[in-house]
Order: C-alpha cells, then structure tokens, then sequence
C-alpha cells in the first residue's frame, strides 16, 4: 500500500490530482488509514497509469472514464474500444482541419505585411482583422 | 433522380453491418432499386471525407453529400428523412 504522496510520486503525478481523479471516480483509494489517510494499491497505480497513456493519445478524462467502463464491462468488446478510439481520431481530424484553416489565414496576414517601422496605425494585418480578410491590403 | 446514401463506419463495426442491410432494404423499398446509389464509407480509409462531412460519431449517414445521422437512426426515423426527399 501506499500513502497519496508515494503513490503520487511513483506516478508522476501530484497528490491533488490524484484528489481529481478520485472526486471523478477514475481512481479511488483501495483504503483509508484509521485517521483517514488515502492508501493506493498496484491496481490504482496502473489505472494511474492508464489515465495517463490515454491523455497521451488525447482522451479526455470523462472519455478515459467511458474507456475503463468499456473495460469492466462483461458486454462490451474490442470493437466497442476501437470505436471510440476512431471516434477520437475523427475528433481529431476535425480540430487539425481547423487549426491548418488558422494558419491559412495567418499566412494571409503575414502576406500583407513586410513588417518594418511603419506606425501601427497603418498595420495591413491590424487592418485586414478590423476589416475583414477580405479586404485588400493598402 | 438518383439518391447517393453512404454509411459512414470503422470495418468490423457489427451494429453498423446490421444497420447497413436494415436501412438498405428500408431505403430501395421505398425509392426503389435503381434510385438508390448505396455505399458503404470505411473511415478509416477516408477519414478526410469523413470529416468534411463533419462526421463526428459512428455509424453516421450522409445523403447526397450531407450528413443526415450521426449516430444509428431508428427505422421510422430514416423513412421520415426519405420522405422528406421525396417531398423536397
């Protein structure tokens, strides 16, 4: 058994986040000490670790949760996982189309301005974000 | 005029491959046969499409070009979006 702040170090956590995740039923102490400390065993620690490898891969917390459900679940299978990991990935490709639409139009910007000394007031990229892309640089 | 329906899913999806021969009975039934351009859209394969439709969810249904479903419609459901074609 371990006490909060091994368990956090071992983890390479913080003993608050451990705090989250077990106001969040992610991973809840195995017992408490009678003057009620927390005390984690192996299986919280790998389910620790699981949290952890799956933020990596970009699961939030409550999908992690929905992952470690899909995994006590006697009905659910592999393809029950793999569903939600596709759907992540869609998720993912949703917010990288987005965030290359941002750098398409920030190339857009920067193409307005060869930068310099000029006073801001005659900014093309300050310009173009009060006026609208649309409009052509001065 | 023909109708494109695409079934967007992730091979080896079994809800989605009874869902598939359910809502394609469903759908030439009530078109017929030669009106309905039925494909099934793996989405791991064409993730990009899949996003432009702003697929999200799976099994999701997109009718010509649009997403109608993103999530698997009941049978009553898909006929009222079919009638709603025939009606537009």
């Amino acid at each position: 058994m371990h006490t909060i702040g091994e368990a956090a170090a071992l983890s390479g956590v913080t003993p608050d986040t451990l705090r989250y995740y077990e106001k969040e039923r992610l991973v809840m102490p195995a017992s408490k000490t009678g003057a009620g400390y927390r005390l984690y065993d192996d299986e919280a620690l790998r389910r620790i670790h699981f949290i952890k490898t799956a933020q990596h891969c970009g699961f939030a917390l409550a999908e992690i949760h929905e992952l470690m459900t899909l995994k006590q679940a006697d009905s659910a299978c592999c393809a029950d996982v793999r569903s939600v990991a596709i759907e992540k990935k869609l998720r993912i490709a949703h917010k990288l189309q987005a965030l290359q639409a941002m750098s398409k139009a920030l190339d857009e910007l920067i193409e307005r301005c060869a930068g310099g000394a000029a006073a801001t007031e005659d900014c093309p990229i300050l310009a173009a974000l009060e006026n609208g892309l649309s409009v052509v640089a001065r | 005029m023909s109708v494109r329906i695409e079934l967007i899913a992730a091979p080896g999806c079994g809800k989605c491959a009874v869902a598939q021969a359910k809502l394609h009975a469903i759908a030439t039934t009530m078109l017929g046969e030669d009106a309905v351009v039925w494909r099934e859209v793996n989405v791991l394969e064409e993730l990009d499409y899949a996003v432009s439709l702003g697929v999200l969810s799976m099994p999701a249904i997109a009718v010509n070009g649009e997403l109608k479903f993103s999530s698997l419609p009941t049978p009553e459901r898909f006929r009222a979006m079919l009638s709603s074609l025939e009606h537009s």
